[in-house]
């Protein structure tokens, strides 16, 4: 029963400000309301018992890109931005697809069969993701590595001040 | 409530708002956070799939670690362009942005 009452809390703390973000004019105010929405799926993921990404989540996203985004907001536009109108000329076409596609997934969700019985969490999960990154996964992570550096050298790349 | 249809609908809606945000934003920045909360519907699923159908395993985690790796270099990347675009058309509006028309 408690399980039911903390889910909802968290889908809606998901969900509210994710809607707020999307639709606000003010993109400062949206970049923030991204970090409490993203705050929520941590707490989701806690709920799912995957206690590694759930600090991860809040380190990474809620912490790390999300500043960098405030950052790039803070740097880039001038106020004069942030009181304009936010859509485009085919946000009508936008909601209809999104409209639709939660339509089609719902239906989808009708369907399924039934999900076994889940058993009680066991326990941490950090031993085990370490042991499956650098075991089964470690060529891919490797891979992962190179991305993040390639990426690390890109933006420097891209944001250095051109000499002329 | 706190079935796998849950966790799934809370991830489709989360998607659905992120498509709609990168499909009617204008603004550069108001792309890149729809773009982030569609790999974090993403990454509900695999969570969700993980715990319900393989509990025994952790292979759902492993792929939302990819994915949230991938988010943070994606984010670097586009929020790199977003300052240079911004630095070289003095603005961040989509419509702004058409050199390449004809």
């Amino acid at each position: 029963m408690i399980e039911q009452i903390v889910f909802v809390l968290l889908a809606l703390w998901v969900i509210v400000p994710a809607v707020l973000a999307v639709t606000l004019k003010n993109v400062f105010h949206c970049a923030l309301f991204l970090v409490l929405s993203l705050t929520g799926v941590a707490g989701l993921f806690a709920m799912l018992g995957a206690d590694f990404l759930f600090v991860a989540q809040l380190l990474v996203y809620a912490g790390g890109i999300t500043v960098l985004l405030l950052f790039v907001v803070l740097l880039s536009g001038s106020p004069k931005d942030w009181i304009i109108r936010q859509t485009n000329a085919q946000w009508s076409i936008g909601l209809l697809v999104a409209g639709m596609f939660v339509a089609l997934l719902a239906t989808v969700f009708k369907q399924l069969p039934p999900v076994p019985a889940v058993e009680p969490l066991s326990g941490a999960t950090t031993a085990r993701l370490g042991l499956a990154l650098l075991g089964e996964w470690v060529f891919p992570f490797e891979a992962l590595s190179l991305v993040l550096l390639a990426a690390l050298v890109g933006a420097i790349h891209f944001s250095k001040r051109s000499k002329s | 409530m706190a079935t796998l249809t849950g966790y799934l609908l809370v991830g489709a809606l989360l998607m659905a708002l992120g498509l709609y945000g990168a499909l009617a934003r204008r603004n550069l920045l108001g792309i890149l956070i729809g773009i982030e909360l569609m790999f974090n519907a993403a990454n509900i699923n695999f969570v969700a799939f993980n715990r319900f159908l393989y509990p025994g395993q952790s292979l759902g985690q492993v792929a939302a670690i990819f994915v949230m790796a991938l988010a943070a270099a994606e984010a670097v990347v586009g929020l790199a362009l977003v300052l240079t675009i911004y630095r070289s058309f003095r603005t961040v509006l989509t419509e702004h942005l058409n050199l390449l028309k004809g």
